[in-house]
């Protein structure tokens, strides 16, 4: 069990801050809430892409120094994805509060129960 | 030989350019996605005759594929770029004179970065690169339709942000799944290798793959956000956004199924989706009192029906698919564009405030029609081929059920044909005799207008024109291998 845990733990985080991430946008009714939501959902995809490529004790892959063994590198693949991942991640948490400011001076409140002139 | 890269890096750098070309005089943002469209289009047609031939791979960095990121101008990739670039070229004239409060220079960075994006997903060969390009295009879109910055379109960028944020999200666990499979994030590459992993482990990257994309496409029931985000958007990126946005997110769903999967059990789900989608969209588009919404939810119906037609699978189906997908993207955006001027006249979208339209406006009333009756797919206008074909598809499989579900889809043609004539009824032929002059929309969007009707009517006159292209990219879809032996060596 603990050697399980030991293994798997990274992904056992990143997996929960998702769920807690698609919870929070899924049943909270304020808009900052839910934008808080992505931002740990982002969180957790995140780590995830990271913990894929990661090697236990491994280090960056700095090819010019010759006391690291190769074996012990971890794959730059995934940092270079979530490197990429929180720069969007950034821009779309960036949109949504700057649309949340322009809802709440139309509606005068950012619970998304009580926005709902539109239905289908 | 022209270089596929530069279809992505002009528009590129040019979207970015605009605010400092509008530092100098402003209205240079406005002549720039016109020239970096055409640029595109040109390019784009001066590739085709070459990637029917042989698709060219250009592999970025100096490495070779599997180890680089790759473009792959394959036949599907060069001719959606064009649509692409056509389209966009046509919204951007039409937007010159139609945009005119706001920050416009941010509109046009907006717009064309939105479009680069399109162009990017539909020519790359990487899957994270696939997801780069789609989120340029989806922060792109969010904002566009919030421009116009009034309560329904905030409201509605707001819903359609967080779905897609969600989608987004989806996608990205998708490909990390798929890169901890395999190692490696070329489609090609994990095409070829995806028949050493076991089912049960492929199972969960492809359902979030398909759900993540799913959302842009607005596969049913992932398009809650469409009807508001179409119906409020200005009506140069309600164009583009039922046009090419939920077209180019199709596309990639369908290159995720055929071409990585290769998963032929899911398309009878996915044909079903389909149906359902039309059936639903039909109903709530006769329901609408509102004209865009009333387009809106047509697109949701027609994007089913192109959904069933790549859920057949079969060469007919998938070409079928495809030419619905070219039929849709222009009727739809002839529509949308003739309905900005109708209501940007009248000043309501109701459909009651339409009547007699048809007099004051005559040549945008004529566009408004023949877009319709291409979208019902009466002859000879392009919507009746593409519709034609996918019937021919879905009754050359001989399996019942693809019969049935055909059926409802014809079914579903009446309703569609029910609610665009009621509209056409309302604008030519109710209203009393109105005798106020005629107030045509400006020349800058009669143009566009015209040529997407001259373009709808000869397509559908003589759809030979672009069948062959057709035909070559549905056999890209389908022949995986072919694909994997092009990019791999």
């Amino acid at each position: 069990m603990m050697s399980f845990l030991a293994d798997y733990i990274y992904y056992i985080g990143a997996f929960g801050l998702i769920l807690v991430g698609l919870y929070i946008i899924l049943v909270k009714h304020n808009l900052i809430k839910v934008i808080i939501g992505l931002g740990i959902l982002d969180t957790g995809v995140n780590l995830f892409l990271i913990s894929v490529g990661y090697i236990t004790k491994g280090t960056a892959p700095i090819f010019s120094r010759a006391e690291i063994e190769s074996e012990q590198m971890v794959d730059p693949v995934p940092q270079a994805l979530v490197l990429t991942a929180i720069v969007i991640g950034i821009a779309v948490l960036a949109l949504a509060l700057s649309l949340a400011i322009r809802l709440y001076q139309h509606y005068g409140t950012l619970n998304l129960r009580k926005i709902r002139e539109q239905r289908w | 030989m022209v270089n596929p890269v530069l279809l992505i890096a002009v528009p590129l750098g040019l979207a970015f350019a605009i605010p400092l070309f509008a530092l100098f005089w402003k209205n240079a943002a406005k002549y720039i996605p016109p020239v970096a469209l055409g640029f595109n289009l040109v390019v784009s047609l001066l590739l085709l005759p070459k990637v029917l031939e042989n698709p060219l791979i250009v592999s970025i960095g100096g490495w070779q594929p599997p180890f680089c990121i790759n473009l792959v101008a394959g036949p599907i990739g060069v001719f959606f770029s064009a649509i692409i670039a056509l389209v966009g070229l046509l919204v951007s004239i039409y937007a010159l004179d139609y945009i005119r409060e706001g920050s416009t220079e941010k509109y046009h960075m907006l717009y064309l970065l939105l479009l680069t994006g399109a162009t990017g997903v539909v020519l790359t060969g990487d899957i994270f690169n696939l997801f780069v390009f789609f989120e340029i295009l989806c922060i792109s879109s969010y904002s566009l339709v919030a421009y116009l910055g009034e309560k329904a379109s905030i409201e509605s960028a707001v819903k359609y942000l967080i779905q897609g944020a969600v989608g987004s999200s989806l996608l990205l666990i998708g490909i990390g799944l798929l890169y901890g499979l395999f190692g490696t994030l070329n489609m090609a590459d994990i095409a070829e290798k995806i028949d050493s992993a076991s089912p049960i482990s492929l199972f969960v990257p492809m359902v979030l793959l398909i759900t993540g994309l799913g959302v842009e496409a607005a596969i049913f029931p992932l398009n809650a956000w469409l009807p508001d985000a179409h119906s409020s958007a200005p009506s140069s990126i309600s164009a583009i956004l039922s046009g090419i946005a939920i077209e180019v997110g199709l596309y990639a769903v369908a290159r995720i199924i055929f071409t990585i999967f290769g998963a032929s059990n899911i398309l009878l789900f996915l044909a079903l989706l389909g149906i359902l989608a039309l059936l639903i969209g039909e109903l709530c588009a006769f329901s609408q009192d509102n004209i865009k919404r009333m387009l809106a939810y047509s697109s949701i119906g027609q994007l089913g029906l192109i959904l069933f037609a790549l859920g057949i699978a079969t060469s007919y189906g998938v070409t079928g698919g495809l030419f619905q997908l070219v039929s849709h993207t222009l009727s739809k955006s002839v529509l949308f564009l003739a309905a900005g001027y109708i209501i940007y006249q009248t000043g309501s979208s109701k459909i009651s405030a339409l009547e007699g339209m048809g007099k004051k406006m005559p040549l945008t009333c004529l566009a408004f029609t023949i877009g319709a009756f291409s979208i019902v797919g009466l002859p000879p206008f392009v919507g009746f081929p593409s519709k034609f074909l996918i019937v021919r598809a879905a009754l050359a499989t001989k399996e019942t059920y693809f019969i049935v579900l055909i059926g409802l889809a014809l079914l579903c043609t009446v309703i569609e044909g029910a609610y665009f004539f009621r509209v056409v009824q309302v604008l030519y032929f109710k209203g009393g005799e109105s005798h106020s002059e005629s107030k045509e929309a400006p020349f800058t969007a009669l143009i566009p207008m015209l040529i997407f009707v001259v373009l709808i009517v000869v397509v559908g006159v003589y759809p030979k024109l672009i069948t062959g292209v057709l035909n070559s990219a549905a056999s890209e879809l389908l022949n995986r291998l072919d694909y994997i032996r092009n990019v791999l060596g």
